[in-house]
């Protein structure tokens, strides 16, 4: 067989199952629900008034107007919203404090500041002090108050952040990419062994094996189910995607996260069709549709595992020798190797190895499945076990 | 002209066919019997290529048959055969092309199949809302849909009743008669021995008979006498013992009649011991050409 007819079949196959989930109800509703919790991820927090702190600084009677604009004028900055809480005397100031009223308290010469207090803000406080003060002094000193007002407004140099790679924002990234991986892979392998059920049960495949190779069925099954669940995906990722690009998005992702992102959807379409594979030929096993539950059991705890695996234990530790192995290997590398990835740990040559192993694995595995498939298909009228049909050792 | 030449095959240790070998010509209507587990299954599944044998091949038009060919032949699987949820108009369509009919070409051959099938408003219908008869002609236009030169249908004929029979088997004639190879399993020996002009029967994996039904039925030299009898015991009978009573109604007795025994003899005998009111001289069933060709030990069901 040429390799274009090849494709041919195989093209047919995959547009056949791409359609025939398009018609289900059960996948539209859930593409439904997808593009909502999409969006949800995108409008909730501005609903709520997203997640903009609000400081509170307490004082001896009214605040200085002069402290207040430069605190406002900071907030406005730095996307942070400021209140004053006016109190009658110094302990009233230290009390408010404590309580937890205020984030910080002004009272003479002192600033209270609450033990857990974020660090920006009492900062940002005592500059507006020492910059009233120094005014003040200035303007003794002679200065006109247009000179005083250049002085002030000399900026800062600019900020850049240059912590170390592994920060929480990455790694909760990872995390998310962790659950839509595991998720989107348990879901679209069970739609393939539906399928395979559902076409050795009703003995369609046997129709199509006197036309097709079995290749060319499973290929055409997994690429078909693999672009529908990719499209789901898309779904639930474009609104979130759209609000990163847009100025003001109102999403406090790391900048990295886009990358993980997309290193995540590359992931997904690795692992998708490392497990593909073995979710259709554990489902040819059976007889009747309603055992294919039971027949994808072994792989379906593998991925639970890998997955739990990957989200507890690799975070624990991301650079562990249990973590580098679960990142290699070629079933738990697309769960465990964007987790560790996002972590911010792992060398690029680790990644592209870990890579080239799973796609190579998914190759081996095609041509395993097509043999078991081919050969479990055709025995009909119980349930069989995967050694009667392994390939033989020639 | 297709031809099966020494096919074997075995499961494990379990050997299904052993050396079948057998012909169906273009315009003869010929069938594939025998009891359930004779191997008529896997035969069908080899000569698809669904399952490689370990021995013998397929060969059509006297050569051996290759993908190419297969895609101009159309296969009928017992029972179902269909996308339970895929309409059914998309469904032939599909199945058209990956046969390699082109798409505009593929959608004409179905709407004319649908139509002369009884099935042109059911286009858009789910196979699993139609009715067990027009499920059935579905799965015959899926099996022709794309022209094929060869039909071949695993057990068409199971569970249909007698008017679907006689549709099915009207269909079939007709596509026999434009030239159509077909050939078609059956378990139920009696009910396709007027369906079928030639017939291949398999018991255990071998051919036990082989040729037109009514060239057997004839050249097996027994014959069947059925009589409607009163006022007689069965004492007459003692004078033919190699004559064996097949049935036994109170009045309706049908007889075995071995070559070399003349019928007429025994309803003259019959005639002087009683009252016979009716008589009939048969050709023995095919299920009985079975019996007789396996010996006691097949259950023919």
């Amino acid at each position: 067989m040429s390799t274009s007819s090849w494709w041919e079949g195989t093209r047919l196959v995959a547009a056949r199952s791409l359609s025939d989930g398009a018609r289900s109800r059960t996948m539209r509703i859930t593409t439904l629900i997808l593009l909502l919790i999409g969006m949800a991820v995108v409008f909730l927090p501005r609903v709520l008034g997203g997640d903009q702190p609000t400081y509170t600084l307490a004082t001896v009677g009214p605040v200085s107007p002069a402290v207040q604009t430069q605190l406002d004028a900071a907030g406005q900055a730095a996307g942070f919203g400021v209140e004053y809480l006016g109190a009658a005397d110094t302990q009233a100031v230290e009390f408010a404090v404590r309580e937890g009223d205020a984030t910080v308290g002004l009272a003479d010469t002192i600033m209270y500041v609450r033990s857990d207090a974020p660090g920006a803000f009492p900062v940002m406080v005592a500059q507006a002090v020492v910059a009233q003060e120094s005014a003040g002094l200035m303007l003794e000193a002679g200065l006109t108050a247009e000179q005083i007002g250049r002085l002030a407004s000399i900026p800062p140099p600019d900020q850049v952040e240059v912590g170390p790679v592994e920060d929480e924002g990455r790694a909760a990234v990872g995390f998310v990419v962790g659950i839509i991986l595991y998720m989107g892979i348990m879901f679209s392998g069970q739609m393939i062994a539906m399928n395979v059920g559902m076409e050795k049960s009703t003995r369609i495949a046997e129709v199509l094996l006197a036309v097709l190779r079995p290749s060319q069925i499973l290929v055409g099954n997994v690429i078909g189910i693999g672009i529908q669940t990719l499209v789901q995906l898309l779904v639930l990722a474009v609104p979130i995607v759209v609000a990163l690009t847009v100025a003001d998005g109102g999403l406090d992702l790391p900048s990295v996260a886009a990358g993980d992102i997309g290193l995540g959807v590359a992931w997904f379409m690795i692992g998708y069709v490392v497990y593909a594979f073995l979710f259709a030929s554990t489902a040819a096993l059976v007889d009747k549709i309603t055992e294919v539950g039971s027949a994808i059991m072994p792989v379906t705890i593998v991925l639970v595992l890998t997955y739990v695996g990957a989200v507890v234990l690799v975070p624990m530790d991301p650079n562990s020798p249990l973590s580098i192995t679960m990142s290699m290997f070629p079933l738990t590398a697309p769960m465990a190797m964007p987790i560790r990835w996002a972590a911010g740990v792992v060398p690029v040559w680790q990644l592209l190895l870990s890579m080239g192993l799973a796609i190579a694995t998914a190759a081996l595995l095609a041509r395993f499945g097509s043999r078991v498939y081919q050969r479990a298909l055709v025995v009909t009228g119980r349930r069989l076990k995967l050694r009667e049909v392994l390939p033989e050792r020639t | 002209m297709l031809q099966v030449r020494g096919i074997s095959h075995a499961f494990g240790e379990r050997e299904v066919l052993d050396g079948v070998s057998f012909d169906v010509p273009a315009g003869v209507l010929t069938g594939l019997l025998g009891p359930n587990g004779a191997g008529k299954t896997t035969l069908m599944r080899i000569m698809f290529g669904v399952l490689d044998p370990q021995a013998g091949e397929t060969r059509w038009q006297g050569q051996p048959v290759t993908s190419a060919a297969l895609r101009r032949w159309g296969y009928m699987p017992q029972e179902r055969g269909l996308y339970p949820a895929m309409p059914a108009g998309d469904q032939l369509v599909y199945l058209a092309r990956l046969h390699g009919v082109d798409k505009d070409a593929a959608t004409r051959s179905a709407r004319d199949l649908m139509e002369e099938l009884g099935l042109a408003d059911r286009w858009s219908e789910r196979p699993d809302k139609l009715s067990g008869g027009m499920a059935q002609r579905l799965q015959l236009a899926a099996a022709l849909v794309h022209g094929p030169e060869v039909i071949v249908l695993d057990e068409p004929f199971a569970g249909l009743d007698p008017v679907a029979v006689d549709e099915l088997s009207s269909t079939l004639a007709d596509r026999v008669r434009s030239g159509m190879t077909v050939l078609f399993s059956s378990h139920q020996l009696d009910l396709v021995q007027d369906l079928c002009e030639s017939i291949v029967m398999l018991n255990d994996g071998r051919t036990v008979l082989e040729g037109r039904v009514a060239d057997l039925r004839a050249s097996s030299g027994r014959r069947q006498l059925r009589l409607t009898l009163t006022g007689s015991g069965r004492g007459w009978l003692t004078a033919f013992p190699s004559v064996t009573i097949v049935e036994d109604r109170v009045d309706d007795l049908r007889l075995d009649i071995p070559p070399g025994t003349d019928p007429l003899a025994v309803l003259d005998a019959a005639r002087t011991a009683g009252h016979v009111s009716d008589f009939g001289l048969d050709q023995p069933t095919l299920s009985q050409l079975f019996m007789s060709a396996v010996g006691d030990l097949a259950v023919v069901s």
